[in-house]
């Protein structure tokens, strides 16, 4: 499963949101996710991922944004790991 | 000075959510109190609000948000409603946010303390802090309704209720603002504080026949309360701008009294809530043989209900024995920091349909109170002009309101 998709999942999951609320585009300060709740989220996100988002934040804004850093952060491990 | 007029209230009680439904209820003696569904709670009984916060709050709304601060907005939403109260730009400024509670988010506190020590959490939610902190509601309230004024959360136990109501009236009446939503919330039925609660013998000892009944004001065989949760909002306007924007006015504010017993942190002192009752009734500029009813703090231990008894003759004199007095605890619980103003609803509502709510539970009378504790049954005032509520907490806090019904 894509990263994308399974942020979409949880997004879902822990707002009760539907599909259509959580395309790429769709920014989190219009589905009610303000700064705690995306603090929140990605606490949840870290233990899903087994990620430390904490150490090197980038604004997020959009649920595509949240997918991409954690892209990123999954991209910097695989590297420190090899 | 300004006079202070009640025109909105709002209650999520043991008794129900409404004002009309919780008022009607305790007048035909029905109980709040039900055995708590947790798996600690073996034969714990107290005061829950039978309400689902799921339709009232989306999942991405409860962020930050414990128990507390849903039922106290649910209450807010309500008086705001009834009062018909638009807090806007041109008004936001001048109003006034005065609340009342025990211990804030304790459901939150106790959850993280579980996670952390129990489950070895590595780290706790973000939204812990905000939930948890004693005047989490007051922002909670402020945030939605655009409240501007002051803010200011008090917490003196059983009383922090009563001084938000006595300190916002102060507000209005001194005219710092104009209006005001007050009032105050508890949501404490966790494993943690139960359990502390029953250490310290404060709570009634379970009637296993009939454990709603356990708690027993003035009775011989009274025991203690029982602990129970909710919250309740009042708004308060400045009486010519409420009667100016066409508001239906349910009562008056006229005084409040707030003394300090300085002797025990637990053991009640009468002479203190006797001065506190003397200190409201002099604000409000009423004479003691003029109060036509009385909500007791009464919350049914062995020595709270003498001292409030000794309390209430040391004031009333012999007009001490012709008021009836309510100790409406019985019925809906002890709701810590709330409690002080759902009582002084109930006062407010009895002034106004000039009826006291019986004292449940008050089979065997203490030979040690011996005043008119309207037992059993409610029972229709002859005169409903004057009406005083009585709220003191651990600490030595006392504090005592008075309301009159509502003239131009």
């Amino acid at each position: 499963m894509s990263t994308l998709l399974t942020v979409q999942e949880m997004l879902m999951a822990e707002f009760d949101l539907k599909i259509d609320q959580v395309a790429p585009g769709s920014k989190l300060a219009e589905l009610g996710i303000d700064s705690l709740a995306t603090l929140e989220f990605l606490f949840k996100l870290e233990e899903k991922f087994a990620l430390d988002l904490n150490s090197d934040p980038t604004p997020v804004e959009t649920v595509g944004d949240i997918a991409a850093e954690v892209d990123r952060m999954l991209s910097l491990k695989v590297a420190e790991t090899s | 000075m300004k006079r202070v007029v009640v025109t909105g209230i709002g209650v999520t009680s043991p008794l129900g959510c409404d004002p009309e439904g919780f008022f009607a209820n305790l007048v035909a003696g029905r109980s709040g109190i039900r055995k708590l569904d947790a798996p600690w709670a073996v034969n714990a009984h107290a005061g829950t609000v039978e309400v689902d916060l799921d339709v009232h709050f989306p999942k991405v709304r409860r962020i930050g948000m414990d128990r507390i601060s849903m039922l106290a907005l649910l209450a807010a939403r309500q008086a705001q409603a009834a009062s018909g109260l638009a807090i806007d730009d041109a008004n936001a400024e001048r109003t006034g946010l005065y609340w009342g509670t025990g211990m804030g988010g304790a459901g939150t506190l106790e959850g993280a303390y579980q996670d952390l020590l129990v489950r070895k959490a590595a780290r706790l939610k973000p939204s812990t802090i905000v939930s948890v902190m004693t005047n989490a509601a007051t922002g909670q309230i402020g945030i939605e309704f655009g409240i501007r004024g002051p803010a200011c959360t008090y917490s003196s136990a059983c009383s922090s209720s009563a001084v938000a109501i006595g300190e916002a009236f102060r507000a209005i009446r001194f005219g710092v603002v104009d209006r005001a939503l007050t009032g105050g919330a508890e949501a404490l039925l966790t494993e943690g504080v139960v359990k502390a609660w029953e250490s310290l013998g404060t709570l009634a000892r379970p009637d296993p026949a009939r454990p709603e009944t356990s708690c027993r004001p003035f009775a011989a065989d009274r025991s203690g309360f029982l602990l129970a949760e909710g919250a309740v909002v009042l708004v308060l306007e400045e009486e010519s701008m409420a009667r100016g924007r066409g508001a239906n006015i349910l009562a008056e504010i006229s005084g409040y009294g707030n003394t300090n017993d300085a002797s025990h942190i637990t053991q009640p002192d009468a002479s203190g809530q006797a001065r506190a009752m003397r200190l409201a009734l002099a604000e409000a500029g009423v004479a003691p043989q003029s109060i036509d009813h009385i909500n007791a703090h009464g919350t049914g231990t062995k020595a709270g209900d003498i001292s409030e008894t000794n309390a209430i003759r040391q004031v009333f004199g012999g007009h001490a024995g012709r008021i009836p007095i309510s100790a409406t605890k019985a019925l809906h619980g002890h709701l810590m920091g709330a409690t002080g103003a759902l009582e002084f609803v109930a006062t407010v509502l009895a002034l106004r349909n000039a009826v006291a709510p019986p004292t449940a539970h008050l089979w065997n009378p203490d030979p040690e109170c011996d005043l008119d504790y309207v037992p059993h049954e409610a029972r229709p005032l002859a005169r409903a002009e004057w009406a005083v509520s009585n709220s003191f907490g651990f600490g030595g806090n006392n504090a005592v309101l008075v309301a009159r019904r509502y003239h131009l």
